[in-house]
């Protein structure tokens, strides 16, 4: 790509909210990744999107706010999965049928009210470059609160995240804090997926707070780094799809992978 | 029964190494009754703990030994409400806790050394650990004492298993100093050295509240007033 192109790419305002939205979910969603990890419900994110195909599914059919449909839904999910957390099975077993179930709801609802099925799989695609400023403003305070829920909890998140029940015995309270990131997790998974589609969730969630863990001797350190190496990846998965002039979303994908290799093995020697 | 002088004990339990403010924690604690009364846990079919009863006297030390499998773990989770009851009264200074804040209460008063230290999925420092026990100076001081004070740093899952059970117990016992009145120990000796044994079979022998120890260790048994032995989910007394 020239110069020229590249300085009026830069000028447009798609992508100054694209580059506005990398940076938000940079900080922000390595955080919720760090969640999910400590509560080890990775395969949230699955769930979360067939729960958001559903308010999608509702949204289109009721004529009510497709986005804001998914969002709330995912909130009542993360919310319903909260008294599994503390159990010895795990969520695993409870996530794979409120996945299973949802899609099942959705296609119900998509046949029953005649909407084409394509609007609604179209949230799993979302792009960096069709960010609008609503959604912007939907991740930004999305954001804020996930930074609080950090701030506001550290010992007893540290605790949580380490083990249950040494949680349990230290004054936390379980079962509130758990509901608190399940639905925190639920939210912003759905709230992203518009921004990132299904593919760029893991990128901009889950890799940077692996790469953390390989580094990190502490929660503090590993929250830390796990939004450096979000801000990082983004930054220069952005900055090398534009030079190369190649897909985002791939690029990102792959940018964020390359840290987290690299991480394991500098994890490993130490 | 026997009571530690308040004295004796804050020496054994700061050691020649620790904080002056040791003796102050040390000086404030007592002991607090149990009283197990038909007690029954179930793993599905499996009957863990069955039909059992128990008293533990404030300030008294009771051992509980048995064979592997034998429902002494059970037990004590099941004071902490980390298990289930079937049936049967679990009443600590009192109250049979039920109600989530009960629970909360009843794990703030009995500081639990577990038999198997989480090393967990996440990272977490020594320092974290003992900071989590609610009185930081007692469990950083009951930690110099057992020799692992200066991995305040290190995170938990680098540890030897014998280090990380040190830290737990230097945990617990700051949990004790933050108003515990009885210490629900799970082998607290099984990964430790000869001479580990000894020195925290010494500390618990000193401490001044009641102490609730499931143990395969003499040692530890012999310090305490005394002993019950489960088998199969059942409790008799052996020695007074």
């Amino acid at each position: 790509m020239s110069a020229d192109t590249l300085a009026a790419v830069l000028g447009l305002a798609v992508v100054h909210r694209a580059i506005a939205a990398l940076l938000i979910t940079g900080v922000a969603m390595p955080v919720v990744g760090v969640f999910i990890i400590g509560l080890d419900v990775v395969t949230m994110r699955f769930a979360m999107m067939h729960v958001a195909l559903l308010g999608v599914a509702v949204g289109l059919m009721t004529g009510f706010d497709p986005t804001a449909c998914a969002v709330l839904l995912c909130a009542a999910a993360g919310a319903s999965l909260a008294p599994f957390a503390g159990r010895r099975d795990g969520l695993s077993g409870p996530m794979v049928m409120l996945m299973t179930m949802a899609i099942a709801a959705a296609l119900l609802v998509l046949s029953i009210s005649g909407v084409n099925a394509a609007g609604a799989f179209e949230l799993l695609w979302g792009s960096l470059l069709a960010v609008g400023m609503r959604e912007l403003v939907l991740v930004a305070v999305l954001a804020v609160a996930v930074l609080a829920i950090y701030l506001g909890f550290r010992r007893p998140l540290a605790l949580l995240l380490f083990d249950i029940e040494l949680a349990r015995c230290s004054g936390v309270r379980v079962e509130a804090l758990a509901t608190l990131l399940l639905v925190t997790v639920a939210v912003a998974v759905a709230a992203a997926l518009p921004l990132t589609g299904a593919l760029l969730v893991d990128a901009v969630t889950l890799l940077p707070a692996l790469s953390a863990r390989n580094l990190a001797r502490s929660f503090d350190g590993m929250v830390g780094l796990s939004m450096v190496f979000g801000l990082v990846g983004n930054s220069v998965g952005f900055v090398i799809a534009l030079l190369v002039d190649l897909p985002l979303g791939p690029i990102l994908v792959l940018t964020a992978g390359a840290i987290t290799l690299l991480t394991f093995v500098v994890g490993r020697k130490r | 029964m026997f009571v530690p002088p308040v004295a004796g004990a804050c020496a054994e339990l700061s050691g020649e190494s620790a904080a002056p403010a040791l003796a102050d924690w040390c000086a404030g604690l007592r002991g607090a009754a149990l009283t197990i009364d038909g007690l029954s846990c179930r793993f599905g079919g499996l009957v863990a703990v069955d039909d059992v009863g128990l008293q533990v006297e404030a300030g008294e030390h009771v051992a509980l030994v048995g064979t592997n499998g034998s429902g002494k773990s059970t037990l004590l989770r099941a004071v902490l409400g980390l298990q289930g009851r079937s049936r049967g009264r679990i009443v600590l200074d009192g109250t049979d806790a039920r109600s989530p804040g009960e629970w909360d209460a009843r794990r703030r008063l009995a500081p639990w050394i577990p038999q198997r230290q989480a090393t967990g999925r996440f990272p977490l420092t020594v320092d974290e650990l003992l900071d989590s026990s609610g009185h930081r100076a007692a469990a950083v001081g009951v930690a110099t004492r057992l020799g692992v004070a200066a991995l305040a740093r290190q995170p938990l899952h680098t540890l030897s298993g014998g280090q990380l059970q040190r830290c737990f117990i230097a945990r617990a016992f700051g949990a004790m100093a933050n108003g515990g009145r009885l210490l629900l120990a799970d082998e607290p000796t099984a990964a430790l050295d000869f001479d580990g044994r000894d020195t925290v079979a010494g500390l618990l022998r000193a401490l001044p509240a009641s102490v609730l120890v499931a143990t395969h260790d003499r040692a530890v048994a012999a310090r305490c007033d005394r002993v019950l032995e489960m088998a199969n989910g059942r409790v008799r007394e052996v020695r007074m």
